[in-house]
């Protein structure tokens, strides 16, 4: 009889120990501070901008920036048009001065002619295919003249950018040029380093699982 | 054993020590309330409880101008209690004649992201845990099927060879399945065509996150982080202003802008102007002229009938 009631009384002791350590588990967890949000870092303002590429000749005007890159005649003599130069394959040879300019209008080359667009008789105008001669403010008529389907649709609001109001009779909408997002010299919008996607906390990519396949 | 009666329990302890079952009770009685104890620590977390105003603010649809004034403050005070800046908070009503439409040309698209995050910057989401309203699918060319589309790309350079980008947000349908099985009424398209959620009327329930089709509403699982120096201030109720734990959130065509008569921020900050907005209605917008002349070939998944508000197309 006595022997049993030993064994009982370890076997409580045992539970209790075990009730008390489960509690004590319990409590820890609930009282405790809850787990740490893992942090994901703020994104680059940078990606905020909506300021264009680009700033164009009026942009540069209005902005009273330094304008001597379009002082043609501080350099040029107005009465001897300057002559191009070519490469034995017929590209075009960029002179030291205009190093800053890279060439890539079309393709194969067909279209990095300076008179295509700019005015031998007068550098500081453009001269357009059918004879006009337009100011360096009128580029986008220039472009127009050969871009006639997305000039159409520029002017109609469908290619581009408009910044503002969709509501003109409530405020301005800002329409941008071709020379704010394209280059004119090299126009194709070059490639460019995108912002940081979604926090990959439930879709990691890995080996095993890659929803595109890779090429 | 010096009493003359015989006990029924001849090993009866002594009094003073306890026996078996009170042992067992108190200590069953001790665990349970430990556990109970512990199943309501939580509510020690839940600091700031909605106000009793707010607990007892009507439908948005019954509030008379004057409560809607009330309100507002009400949420004014509120933001400037948490983020120490007194934002701009207006309740803003569709426009007459109005009806928004939204059109993206995949082929200017370049994938750049940067919609996603003027979206989030201008409609106050969550930065941690991350809420994105627009995704942007990057697809293999040749198929629009968007089981191949990968969100989550991490290219050093886009766009790349071989791919198109498609962003996907709210479609703002014409039949949205979102709306029919909210079972509060929290969540309605209002006569601009743009479907919008009350976050003080919304139970959290995410009915229409399961309804939708194209993944455009967000849950707030925990209660939403914003830095104060990137709060949006100016706020409209349907719109921008902080959601809290518990409600969905979702596009909106930024109300607090569309409303006022300017462009959304996604289209705004778009590098490429790929993003086009404006109102249908008016057959001299650009929206008009887009969907009138351009190749616009697709409202996405089309055959849920859903008749989306926003339309992709191609130039060429």
């Amino acid at each position: 009889m006595s022997h049993s009631s030993t064994r009982t009384g370890y076997a409580l002791g045992a539970i209790t120990i075990l009730f008390f350590g489960l509690t004590a588990l319990l409590l820890s967890n609930s009282w405790g501070h809850p787990p740490a949000r893992q942090q994901i870092a703020l994104v680059d303002k940078a990606f905020l901008e909506k300021t264009p590429w680009r700033q164009t000749y009026t942009d540069l005007v209005q902005a009273k920036e330094d304008m001597s890159d379009f002082d043609c005649y501080g350099c040029h003599d107005k009465k001897k048009p300057p002559v191009l130069r070519f490469d034995a394959n017929s590209i075009l040879i960029v002179p030291e001065e205009h190093k800053n300019i890279v060439m890539g209008h079309g393709s194969h080359n067909r279209n990095n002619l300076c008179y295509n667009c700019h005015n031998e008789s007068n550098l500081e105008t453009f001269q357009v295919r059918d004879g006009r001669e337009l100011k360096f403010a009128d580029s986008t008529q220039l472009c127009g003249s050969c871009h006639g389907p997305n000039y159409r649709d520029w002017d109609a609001g469908a290619h581009g950018r408009i910044n503002g109001y969709w509501n003109t009779s409530l405020g301005e909408a800002q329409k941008l040029a071709c020379a704010n997002c394209h280059d004119p010299h090299a126009p194709r919008i070059p490639t460019h380093h995108p912002a940081p996607g979604p926090h990959a906390l439930r879709t990691p990519i890995t080996a095993e699982y890659s929803p595109v396949p890779t090429h | 054993m010096s009493s003359p009666e015989p006990t029924l329990h001849s090993d009866q302890p002594v009094t003073g020590s306890t026996d078996r079952r009170s042992f067992l009770r108190s200590t069953a009685a001790f665990a349970g309330l430990s556990a109970l104890a512990a199943s309501l620590a939580p509510l020690r977390e839940l600091k700031d409880f909605s106000s009793s105003e707010e607990f007892l603010q009507k439908y948005y649809k019954e509030l008379s101008p004057e409560e809607m004034k009330k309100v507002l403050l009400r949420i004014t005070d509120e933001v400037e209690h948490q983020y120490g800046i007194r934002p701009h908070v207006r309740d803003l009503k569709p426009m007459d004649g109005v009806e928004f439409v939204y059109a993206l040309n995949l082929t200017r698209c370049i994938g750049c992201r940067k919609c996603v995050h003027a979206c989030v910057a201008e409609n106050n989401q969550s930065r941690s845990p991350e809420i994105q309203y627009i995704r942007v699918l990057k697809m293999p060319h040749g198929s629009m099927d968007v089981e191949k589309g990968n969100h989550v790309y991490d290219d050093k350079e886009v766009p790349d060879k071989g791919f198109f980008y498609m962003p996907v947000q709210c479609q703002q349908c014409k039949n949205p399945p979102c709306v029919k099985v909210c079972p509060v009424n929290a969540t309605w398209q209002e006569k601009d065509g743009i479907t919008v959620i009350d976050y003080d009327w919304c139970i959290g329930c995410r009915y229409c996150e399961a309804a939708c089709p194209y993944w455009a509403r967000r849950f707030n699982f925990t209660k939403p982080e914003i830095p104060a120096d990137r709060l949006n201030p100016e706020m409209a109720y349907l719109g921008n202003r902080p959601r809290k734990q518990g409600v969905m959130e979702k596009c909106h065509f930024c109300i607090q802008r569309t409303r006022v008569g300017k462009y959304p921020a996604c289209l705004e900050v778009c590098p490429v102007g790929a993003r086009k907005f404006g109102n249908i209605l008016d057959p001299e917008s650009e929206i008009s002229y887009i969907l009138r002349t351009k190749r616009v070939f697709i409202q996405l998944k089309e055959e849920m009938g859903t008749s989306p508000r926003f339309f992709y197309y191609f130039d060429k």
